[in-house]
């Protein structure tokens, strides 16, 4: 239960690389199949769809770079995901974390609007980081201190997280030259810089660095041994004198403060305001990612952009094939659900034969 | 005075009821699952399948029965990935439900464009059939469509059943000990498939009657999160069906004065009134749930699907 167990001394390295990638093919070959059937469904040519996705989400430079930017606030939310999970938390709350980075970003936009850049950004992300942190803060510390579960109340918060966007935005904060229209006024352009002018923005390589940091910190601090432990079994880490209350807090906090960082970046960047609307669904999608990577944050990266692949070829296909987006909502519901039928069956069969 | 203060009290009764019972029926629903240890964050998208299936159904027909019915069905449906992810698979039970409520929002977003400002008719008032009762009563009576007692019988039948009966002990005992029923020769996974597709069956209904009875409109993503806050207060009811009534109408109470505090003018942002179910469902649950841990009335068995849902991957 604590550790995983050592490889049989007998099995090959090959045998043992077989297995573990066994089930990650039989669930790319399920998932392309079921997709396919979904698309039968809905009068598409299955082959043709799949080809014509592909093409949306890698074929040219210019969907490669809308990938990125999709890549980025899912690669983040992941995080914000996986990190509670490293000590067993279910945080469903990415999603309001970023709306809540949304906001305590915007709040710093608005009132030093006229600041230069070079303190102007700084201080917007930084607040961003800290609305997101308070928001995975509040039920790391209701789980931590009051064994209030925290599934429930990060999917309540989302809902929570996300009128208030509406309050303001309909309300003190709306500009009055939008004609109506509820949004912000608009953030300094360029804030966060745009590469090869792509909408690619300095977002992806915060996201790619706290990925890469935590998948060190993770496997090799004492932290990360630390969470490991209390996943593993709390009364072991009591015994040696570690708080579960405290790492609940902590990773929750650390974790928001990713979401958070994830709502700044993409209402500062891609949206460019305030509105209602920034995430579509980030949230989930990056729980998705975060449980097909194995809640290991090296691995969210490739998978953060395969699905943020699908995502932006979702968006492609409803332009140009009359396919509708809630299309790539299904296929992403599909792809957790094969992710998880597989994964299961897969266990099983290990347990089954040793 | 005392005849309209009556009278005031009969609308808040009937309109509270009415707003509540689309939650009584999903809340229902999900405590007669967790009963058997299986926990279905599903019910958000099965609730939604209801509401849009319903709607669809009802427009198409003109028949409001028929669209309640169709809702349940659309709730079943849905509710058999729950059971094959869980029961077949033998997968996460978190991750399940949160991939059924996904597909549960795509399917209803794709084929419920159509359905976007269509029209329904409602079921007719029971008024109609009680012309000479008392005033309070027939106030009630005229603003309240069947749906709203036929929940609360089903919650108080519900109830009886698990408590009174052999096959609802038998329910019982597979949510406290999968082990302990197998040694009576009664079969868990089969028990659990039933009841997953119950909950299915009244998520969808109670996404049915949101939509075609209550709201009578049908929008993309129209539950909003009544799905999950069902899973939320199953909790705070301790996982009892009787205590799901009270529960429900509280939140039935609340909605109902937010209404009146926006038809009244209030200026408070209708954003910031909207969170007032989350806001609430979040102290119930905070002020019940450390409690519920402590003095054991969660299904042990569903005890460890918590426990066991952390070590997630």
């Amino acid at each position: 239960m604590l550790l995983e167990l050592p490889s049989k001394p007998a099995l090959s390295e090959l045998k043992r690389y077989a297995r573990r990638l066994a089930p990650a093919l039989a669930m790319v070959g399920i998932f392309f199949l079921t997709a396919a059937g979904f698309f039968v469904i809905i009068g598409k040519p299955p082959i043709a769809t799949l080809a014509d996705m592909a093409m949306f989400a890698v074929g040219d430079s210019y969907s490669l770079s809308e990938t990125l930017v999709k890549t980025t606030p899912i690669l983040l939310c992941a995080l914000a995901t996986l990190l509670p999970a490293r000590l067993g938390l279910v945080s469903v709350g990415a999603d309001g974390q970023l709306f809540m980075g949304a906001i305590f970003g915007t709040a710093v936009t608005l009132a030093w609007r006229d600041a230069p850049l070079a303190i102007l950004v700084p201080a917007m992300l930084a607040a961003g980081i800290a609305g997101g942190a308070i928001w995975g803060l509040v039920p790391g510390f209701l789980r931590g201190r009051l064994d209030v579960n925290e599934t429930i109340t990060t999917l309540l918060l989302n809902y929570v997280a996300a009128l208030l966007v509406n309050a303001l935005v309909y309300g003190p904060w709306k500009d009055p030259g939008n004609l109506g229209w509820p949004a912000t006024i608009a953030f300094p352009a360029g804030s966060l810089g745009t590469f090869f002018g792509t909408r690619v923005h300095a977002g992806l390589v915060f996201a790619f660095v706290i990925a890469l940091v935590l998948g060190v910190i993770l496997a090799r601090s004492r932290w990360g041994l630390e969470l490991a432990i209390l996943r593993g079994n709390a009364k072991v880490g009591r015994m040696i004198g570690l708080s579960f209350s405290r790492q609940a807090m902590v990773v929750m906090a650390l974790g928001g403060a990713f979401g958070g960082l994830a709502g700044i970046c993409e209402t500062a960047a891609i949206q460019g305001r305030l509105q209602p609307g920034i995430s579509v669904g980030y949230g989930l999608t990056g729980f998705l990612v975060a449980w097909l990577a194995g809640h290991n944050p090296v691995i969210a990266i490739p998978v953060s952009f395969l699905v943020g692949g699908l995502i932006a070829a979702g968006d492609s296909l409803q332009l140009f094939a009359k396919v509708p987006a809630a299309s790539a909502t299904i296929l992403q519901g599909l792809l957790f659900a094969t992710a998880l039928a597989v994964g299961g069956v897969s266990a099983r069969l290990r347990r089954a034969h040793g | 005075m005392a005849e309209f203060d009556a009278i005031t009290l009969a609308t808040w009764i009937a309109a509270s009821s009415r707003s509540a019972t689309p939650l009584l029926l999903v809340m229902l629903g999900e405590t007669l699952t967790q009963r058997t240890g299986v926990i279905n964050l599903g019910v958000e998208g099965e609730m939604l399948m209801g509401a849009c299936f319903g709607f669809a159904a009802g427009a198409t027909t003109g028949d409001p029965l028929l669209g309640l019915a169709a809702g349940a069905a659309a709730g079943v449906v849905l509710s058999t990935v729950h059971a094959g992810l869980v029961l077949g698979a033998r997968a996460n039970q978190i991750g399940s439900g949160l991939a059924v409520w996904i597909i549960g929002l795509g399917v209803t977003s794709y084929y419920g464009r159509a359905f976007v400002g269509g029209k329904v008719d409602s079921l007719r008032p029971l008024g109609a059939h009680f012309a000479d009762a008392p005033a309070f009563i027939r106030t009630i009576l005229d603003q309240v469509t069947p749906t709203a007692p036929l929940a609360l019988v089903l919650a108080g039948v519900a109830g009886v059943w698990l408590y009174r009966t052999r096959s609802g002990l038998i329910w019982r005992t597979v949510g406290e000990s999968a082990e302990v029923a197998r040694a009576l020769g009664i079969r868990p996974v089969s028990v659990r498939l039933q009841s997953i597709l119950l909950g299915g069956a009244l998520a969808g209904l109670g996404g049915a009657v949101l939509s075609v009875d209550y709201t009578q409109t049908w929008a993309q993503d129209i539950t909003k999160g009544k799905g999950l806050v069902a899973v939320g207060l199953v909790i705070v009811a301790r996982w009892n069906p009787y205590l799901v009534i009270p529960t429900a109408l509280l939140f039935g109470v609340s909605e109902t004065a937010v209404l009146r505090l926006q038809a009244g003018g209030v200026a408070i942002s209708p954003s910031l009134l909207a969170t007032t179910p989350y806001l609430l469902a979040l102290v119930v649950i905070i002020l019940s749930q450390s409690q519920a841990w402590r003095a054991g009335s969660m299904p042990a068995d569903l005890t460890a699907i918590f426990r066991s849902s952390r070590a997630a991957p």
